[in-house]
C-alpha cells in the first residue's frame, strides 16, 4: 500500500481502492430498501447471501475451534521463540487454511475465478451455476431468513 | 418478458445524468429525475437476470457515479416497474428523507477497516492465557475424536468465548482511534472466523488523510497481532439505511 512520510514523523496511509470481495457483503445487505414487494427475489441471490455470511456460533465452529488448538504442538512451560514460526510452517495446511479455502471456493464459484474479471466472464457460465445454486436456495432459506431477522 | 428498471441509486438532481459504466445486463445506465433528485437506472428483462452479472454491474455503477456525486446507494436488487414508479413511488413519495440522507452524505466517504488474526497465534495466546483452556486441552488429546466429542465441543465453546472477548477488546481499540475522525461508525458482521473487526466509518473527503494517520497508528498499536486492511473510498453505502415506502410517509 501507499505510505507517505509525514512531518510529524507519522505516516498517512492511503486505502486500498475496493475488490468486489471487499464489498460483497456491504453491497447485499445495505442501502436504501423501497417497501419489500418491489425486491425482486433473483436467481441464486438468496444463496450468494447465505454463503458470504459465517455462521458464528454452532457445534460446527465449536469442533472447529478444538481442532485449531488441539493443532498446536504446545510446550507450553518454555514458549520459544522460534516455535511459532515453525509451527506456521507445520500447520498451514490445517483448518485455517481449509476454512478459507471454504469461503473463497463459494466465490469463486458465484464469481469467477478473479474477482476483477468481470468482462470476460461468459454468460453462459454465469447462467448455469445460477441455475445450478437455486436447487440449494430452497433449503437455505429459513436460514436467510433467521439471520436477516438478527440484524437491525 | 416484462420490462422493469432496476434502480442503482439516488443522486441529487443537478447531477442526474448517465454514468459511463455499464449496468445491468450490459444496459446502459440513465438518469431519471424529479424535482430535486435523480435516480440512476437501467432498463432491464428480469426474465433474464444472471445474479453474479448484476451485483458487479450494482458495484461498478455505484463506484463510478461516486467519482462525481453524492449517492444514496438502493440495496442491490431493486426493481420498479418503470420510470413513472420511480418518480413517484420513490423520488417523490420519499423526497424529503432522501433529500436529508444526501445532506449527511455530502462530501463524505465511506472508508472500511478490517482486522484479522492469524489463527494459529491466536489460538496460541488463547492456550497460554488459560489455564481452564490448556487443561481442557489436555484431556482432549490423544483421545480419539469420538471418545473425546463432548470434551471437544466444551474447548471449543470455551475458545470460542475467549475469542469473543479478544475480538470485543480490539474492537473497542479500533474504534477508540479511528473514530474521532469519523462522522460516524457501523459495525459491520465478521465476515471470515479469523475476523478481528470489521468497520465501516463516513469520513469528511479532506479528513481521508488524517484518517490514513490513523490507521497507521491503529497498526503500529496493534503491533502484528491484527492484519488490518483499509479499503475505500467507497459509496456511503452502510450509511444509506433507510426503509422507504411507496406510498410516501413515514
Amino acid at each position: 500500500m501507499a505510505v507517505a512520510t509525514r512531518p510529524s514523523g507519522g505516516y498517512i496511509e492511503r486505502p486500498r481502492p475496493s475488490g468486489l470481495a471487499d464489498v460483497l457483503e456491504i453491497i447485499l445487505d445495505k442501502g436504501i430498501v423501497i417497501d419489500a414487494y418491489v425486491r425482486v427475489s433473483l436467481i441464486g441471490i438468496e444463496l450468494i447471501t447465505i454463503d458470504a455470511r459465517i455462521v458464528v456460533a454452532s457445534v460446527d465452529t465449536y469442533l472447529r475451534f478444538a481442532e485449531a488448538v488441539g493443532r498446536l504442538n504446545l510446550q507450553e512451560a518454555d514458549n520459544s521463540e522460534g516455535l511459532p514460526d515453525l509451527m506456521e510452517s507445520v500447520t498451514s495446511g490445517g483448518a485455517k487454511s481449509k476454512t478459507k479455502g471454504a469461503l473463497e471456493g463459494v466465490k469463486e464459484k458465484v464469481f469467477g475465478d478473479d474477482d476483477d474479471d468481470e468482462e470476460q466472464k461468459p454468460k453462459a457460465r454465469s447462467r448455469s451455476r445460477s441455475g445450478s445454486s437455486s436447487s440449494r436456495s430452497s433449503s437455505s432459506r429459513s436460514r436467510s431468513g433467521s439471520s436477516n431477522g438478527g440484524k437491525s | 418478458m416484462s420490462r422493469s428498471v432496476y434502480v442503482y441509486g439516488v443522486v441529487p438532481a443537478d447531477d442526474a445524468s448517465a454514468v459511463s459504466a455499464a449496468g445491468v445486463e450490459g444496459c446502459t445506465v440513465r438518469a431519471v429525475a424529479a424535482e430535486r433528485l435523480g435516480a440512476l437506472v437501467s432498463d432491464l428483462d428480469t426474465g433474464s437476470l444472471s445474479a453474479a452479472g448484476a451485483v458487479r454491474a450494482h458495484w461498478r455503477v455505484l463506484d463510478a457515479a461516486a467519482e462525481r456525486t453524492t449517492v444514496v446507494p438502493a440495496r442491490f436488487g431493486t426493481i420498479l416497474e418503470d420510470d413513472d414508479a420511480v418518480r413517484g413511488e420513490l423520488l417523490n413519495a420519499n423526497a424529503d428523507r432522501l433529500e436529508r440522507l444526501l445532506a449527511t452524505l455530502t462530501g463524505r466517504v465511506q472508508l472500511k477497516v478490517e482486522g484479522r488474526y492469524d489463527e494459529d497465534r491466536l489460538m496460541r495466546e488463547i492456550v497460554d492465557g488459560s489455564p481452564a483452556i490448556a487443561a481442557l486441552r489436555r484431556r482432549v488429546e490423544g483421545r480419539s475424536q469420538a471418545a473425546a466429542y463432548y470434551d471437544r465441543i466444551r474447548l471449543g465453546e470455551a475458545v470460542a468465548a475467549a475469542v469473543a472477548e479478544r475480538r470485543a477488546a480490539d474492537a473497542d481499540r479500533a474504534q477508540a482511534i479511528l473514530a474521532p475522525l469519523a462522522v460516524n461508525v457501523r459495525v459491520e458482521d465478521a465476515r471470515t472466523p479469523d475476523s478481528a473487526f470489521n468497520l465501516s466509518f463516513l469520513v469528511a473527503r479532506e479528513r481521508v488523510d488524517d484518517f490514513g494517520a490513523s490507521v497507521g497508528a491503529l497498526r503500529d498499536e496493534l503491533g502484528g497481532h491484527v492484519d488490518v486492511s483499509y479499503v475505500g473510498p467507497l459509496p456511503p453505502y452502510s450509511f444509506a439505511e433507510a426503509e422507504l415506502s411507496s406510498a410516501g410517509g413515514a
